[in-house]
């Protein structure tokens, strides 16, 4: 089991922050990699349980289940259902804490997975790097 | 129950900060309101289950019990057994998680006890200020920050 955590200090006010993050299909409005995402079955995108279907930039379609969702911890898990990327058993838990001392939020994304052998140090640098680094960088720059 | 919450973020790796914090008998090396401390019955200050026995510079003095250490999580839970505030069922955690984009840390301090209603929020605006962010503001300016 690989995991792979990167967390961050955004100079934003927390409910700014979770205003945005607790949208489970808004990511193709902020992050880089997400071209289109629908929620099936016409639930709606804080139903626990509920599905996004979504492609990358790349043509790549996956599908992500939201697992939890908690407004008074501001955190959420979800796992990912199809992916052509080999991530097995992915799990992974986005959560925001606030800095007291400042208008400022903490903001930890973290992800489980297992992987075919050979492939671990490639595909932790790519969740590590393409998936939560890059959202860090673009929740910086939508909300500046 | 009242609640307390404090939490910054200090410019230094969560390891530096934990070798400074970690000491149950260290309070009066980092905090600026504890005078002096000992540990109680031979104990080493990481022992679970130990006592620190210490005084505020007001003269205040305070047992505390540890109850928690972990080093894999820079974790620290604590209560408290007599202390001069009217307060029962204190127990505090003080957390530290690395924040990995850069050679800081989020620091989280944390306390849940019971008391009168009309004590309440002078105990949490004292113990949040007076004691979780006197620390923080202590452990910025060791560590170099503003």
């Amino acid at each position: 089991m690989i995991r792979v955590v990167n967390s961050t200090i955004l100079e934003a006010p927390i409910d700014r922050v979770w205003e945005v993050l607790r949208d489970f299909n808004g990511h193709d409005r902020w992050h880089p990699a997400v071209a289109d995402s629908v929620v099936e079955g016409g639930k709606v995108t804080d139903q626990v349980g509920c599905v996004r279907a979504f492609h990358l930039a790349d043509g790549a379609f996956l599908r992500e289940q939201l697992l939890t969702l908690s407004d008074i911890d501001t955190r959420f898990s979800y796992c990912l259902l199809d992916t052509p990327v080999p991530l097995l058993n992915y799990v992974a838990h986005v959560r925001l804490v606030p800095v007291t001392d400042g208008d400022r939020c903490f903001w930890e994304w973290s992800a489980r997975f297992m992987t075919p052998p050979g492939q671990g140090a490639a595909l932790a640098a790519l969740v590590g790097d393409d998936i939560q680094k890059a959202g860090f960088d673009a929740i910086r720059k939508e909300l500046s | 129950m009242a609640s307390v919450f404090t939490s910054t973020v200090i410019p230094a790796p969560a390891s530096e900060v934990w070798d400074r914090i970690r000491g149950f008998n260290d309070l009066p090396r980092w905090h600026p309101i504890v005078a002096h401390s000992r540990i109680l019955d031979d104990k080493a200050a990481d022992q679970v289950g130990c006592v620190r026995d210490f005084t505020l510079q007001n003269g205040d003095r305070i047992l505390e019990q540890l109850v928690g250490l972990s080093d894999y999580d820079f974790t620290c839970t604590y209560t408290i057994l007599e202390s001069p505030m009217p307060l029962t069922g204190y127990v505090a955690t003080l957390r530290l998680t690395p924040v990995t984009d850069g050679d800081r840390c989020f620091a989280e301090w944390t306390a849940d006890f019971d008391c009168d209603e009309a004590e309440e929020e002078g105990l949490v605006t004292g113990i949040g200020n007076d004691v979780f962010q006197a620390g923080f503001d202590a452990l910025k300016r060791h560590f170099g920050g503003a």
